[in-house]
C-alpha cells in the first residue's frame, strides 16, 4: 500500500520537475557556449600574439603547434610505446594505487586518533609538524628508500593522500553533534555502533573534502616522483620534451594531465553527491 | 484513626501503585570551565506513578534538562537516590525512551530507518517491520517511511522522533522540550497528538517544557521548579477530564487558576526565559 503511494508520489514529482529541469538544462547549455566562446577568443589572441610578436617557439608555442603535438600523442595505438597512452596509464595507475592506500591508512589512523585520547596525544604532534612541512620535499628521500620504480611513485602519492585524509577524518569525526551521541548512548549503543552509525556518516562531508583534495595531491606526488627518475609516466614525457626544448610537447602533456585531474575531480564530486545525499538540505 | 467509613472507601479504590520513577534528595554540582562549582540541582524529591503524565516547568537554567538526563541514565546521579522501577539508575535503560529537542534525527537515515534505529543497536538484532509500520501508522506517518528527514516539516520530524522513542516499547517516555522549535499552531496540534498517543499507549511520560499552556494541557500533574539550584517548588494536580482540547480547555475554570498559579510561581523565580 505504502509502496504504491510512494510510486505515485515519485511520478508526480517527476512531472512537476520537468519544465524546471528543461529550463535548467537550457541555462547549462548556454553557460557552456559562453565558456567555449571565451576560450576560442583566448586561443585566437594567443596564436595572433605569438605570430605577431615573433615569440620563439621554445618560449611559447602557438596553440596550433600544441594541438599538433597533442594529436601526434593521441593518434597512436594505445599499445604503442610512443604517444600518451602508456605513460598516462602508468601515472594514473600509480596515483590511483597511492590514493587508495593513503586514503585507507589516513581514515583508519584519523579514526583511531578521534576515538582515543591516548593515540591522539601520541600522534598529534607529529601529524601537526608534518602538516606544516611542505611534504613534497620528502620526495627525494622516498626515492632513496623505494627506488626509481613504481614503489616510490605510489609511496609519495599515498603519503600526500594520507595527510589530507588523516586531518579531515579526524576533524570530521570529532565534529559529531553531542546530541546525536546522546541519542546513541540513550540506546545503550556500543562504541563501534556509535562510530559506524553516527560518527562516520557525520564525518562524510569532511572525508569527501579530503578525498577531493587528495585526488589532485596523488597526481602531483606521482608526477614529482617521475621527475626525480622513472622509466614510464607523464612526468617522463614532460622531462623528455623539456630536454629537447619541445615546449609544445610540454604544453600538450600539461593539457592531458589537466584533463585527467578534472575528470578525477568530477568523479569524486559525483560520488560525494551520491553518498552524502543529505548534506546542505537543512536538516532538523 | 481511620473510621470504618474511610476503610470501606479505601478498599473500594485500588491501592496506589508504587512509584515507577522516584527521586529523593537528588542533587547535581557541575564544575564550570573556570574551576568554580555550579550547583544545578539541590535536593529534588519527586515520585511519578505508572501511566502518569507529569510536566516539569521552571526558569531557564534551573537544571530541568539535567534532571531528565539523569533519569535517562545519560548523566550520573551522584547525590541522592534515583530509582527506576525499584532499581537505582546506573545507566541508560531499555525501559526508557528519550524524545530530544528538535527531533535529533539522523539525516542519512530515512524515516523508517530512524524509527528502527533503537531495534538494531545496543545488542538488539530484531527485525520487526510490523512494529515499525504500526508506529508510523499511529503517528500518521504511514506514507512517509521512505522519506528523509530533510523532506519533512519540523512537526513531522518530531513525530518521527516520538516513534523512535517508542520503538522499544519502553514504559517511560522522557521528553526534553520536544516542541520548542515549532510554531504555536503546529505545537498545539502536536500536543493533541501526543495526548492521543499517550492515552492509547499507556506510557509514563515526563515532559520538560517552557510553555505553561503545554504543561497544563498534557499533564496529570505539573511540577514547578525553582531557579538554580533547582528544587521542586510545587506540584499541582490538573483536574481537567480527558481527552482535552485546546478549544475547550481555556474556558475550564481550573485551567485559568492553574495557569495563573504557575505563572505567579515562575515570575517570583525570575521569569520563564
Amino acid at each position: 500500500m505504502s509502496g504504491a503511494s510512494m510510486q505515485q508520489g515519485a511520478s508526480a514529482a517527476t512531472l512537476a520537475a520537468t519544465p524546471a529541469r528543461r529550463r535548467r538544462r537550457f541555462a547549462e547549455v548556454r553557460g557552456s557556449l559562453i565558456a567555449a566562446g571565451g576560450m576560442l577568443v583566448l586561443l585566437a589572441l594567443w596564436e595572433g600574439s605569438v605570430r605577431f610578436l615573433h615569440t620563439p617557439s621554445y618560449i611559447l608555442p602557438t596553440p596550433g603547434s600544441v594541438v599538433h603535438a597533442l594529436w601526434s600523442g593521441l593518434a597512436v595505438s594505445p599499445a604503442s610505446p610512443v604517444g600518451y597512452y602508456r605513460p598516462l596509464w602508468g601515472t594514473f595507475h600509480n596515483a590511483a594505487l597511492g590514493f587508495v592506500l593513503g586514503s585507507l591508512l589516513g581514515l583508519v589512523l584519523g579514526s583511531l586518533m578521534a576515538e582515543s585520547r591516548v593515540i591522539e596525544k601520541l600522534l598529534m604532534p607529529y601529524a601537526f609538524a608534518l602538516q606544516c612541512l611542505p611534504k613534497i620535499a620528502i620526495a627525494p628521500l622516498v626515492v632513496i628508500w623505494f627506488g626509481f620504480g613504481d614503489g616510490s611513485k605510489i609511496a609519495i602519492a599515498a603519503m600526500l593522500t594520507f595527510f589530507s585524509l588523516l586531518i579531515n577524518s579526524f576533524t570530521g569525526l570529532r565534529a559529531t553533534e553531542p546530541e546525536r551521541i546522546d541519542l546513541m548512548r540513550s540506546l545503550s549503543a556500543s562504541r563501534f555502533e556509535i562510530y559506524r552509525i553516527v560518527k562516520l556518516p557525520n564525518a562524510a562531508s569532511f572525508i569527501f573534502a579530503g578525498l577531493d583534495m587528495a585526488v589532485v595531491y596523488a597526481l602531483l606526488g606521482t608526477i614529482v616522483a617521475e621527475f626525480l627518475g622513472a622509466q614510464n609516466g607523464m612526468g617522463v614525457v614532460i622531462t623528455q620534451a623539456q630536454s629537447v626544448n619541445d615546449v609544445a610537447g610540454v604544453f600538450a602533456a600539461l593539457v592531458i594531465l589537466g584533463a585527467l585531474g578534472i575528470a578525477l575531480h568530477a568523479l569524486m564530486h559525483r560520488l560525494e553527491r551520491r553518498v552524502v545525499h543529505w548534506a546542505d538540505r537543512g536538516t532538523n | 484513626m481511620t473510621s470504618p467509613e474511610a476503610d470501606v472507601l479505601d478498599r473500594a479504590k485500588p491501592p496506589p501503585a508504587p512509584a515507577l520513577i522516584a527521586l529523593s534528595g537528588v542533587a547535581k554540582t557541575f564544575t564550570a570551565r573556570n574551576g568554580s562549582a555550579v550547583r544545578a540541582l539541590d535536593g529534588v524529591d519527586l515520585e511519578i506513578r505508572p501511566g502518569e503524565f507529569v510536566s516539569i516547568v521552571g526558569p531557564s537554567g534551573c537544571g530541568k534538562s539535567t534532571l531528565l538526563r539523569m533519569v535517562a541514565g545519560l548523566d550520573p546521579c551522584e547525590e541522592g537516590t534515583l530509582v527506576l522501577d525499584g532499581r537505582a539508575v546506573a545507566g541508560p535503560s531499555g525501559d526508557v525512551g528519550v524524545v530530544f529537542q528538535a527531533a535529533n534525527l539522523l539525516p542519512w537515515l530515512n524515516v523508517r530507518e530512524n524509527v528502527r534505529l533503537p531495534l538494531r543497536v545496543g545488542g538488539r538484532r530484531a527485525a520487526e517491520p510490523a512494529r515499525i509500520d504500526a508506529l508510523l501508522g499511529m503517528a500518521g506517518l504511514g506514507e512517509f517511511g521512505a522519506k528523509y528527514p530533510y523532506q519533512l516539516s519540523g512537526g513531522m520530524q518530531q513525530r518521527v522522533g516520538i516513534c523512535r522513542a517508542l520503538a522499544r516499547d519502553p514504559r517511560i517516555l522522557l521528553m526534553d522540550e520536544p516542541f520548542g522549535a515549532l510554531d504555536a499552531l503546529t505545537r498545539e496540534r502536536m500536543n493533541a497528538e501526543l495526548q492521543r498517543i499517550w492515552q492509547t499507549s499507556g506510557k509514563t511520560v515526563l515532559l520538560i517544557t517552557h510553555s505553561i499552556s503545554e504543561a497544563i494541557f498534557l499533564a496529570d500533574r505539573v511540577v514547578v521548579m525553582s531557579a538554580r539550584p533547582g528544587r521542586v517548588l510545587r506540584e499541582l494536580a490538573v483536574p481537567i477530564p480527558r481527552p482535552r482540547s485546546f478549544d475547550t480547555i481555556v474556558s475550564h475554570p481550573a485551567y485559568a487558576a492553574l495557569a495563573c498559579e504557575v505563572r505567579g510561581l515562575l515570575s517570583a523565580e525570575g521569569g520563564i526565559e
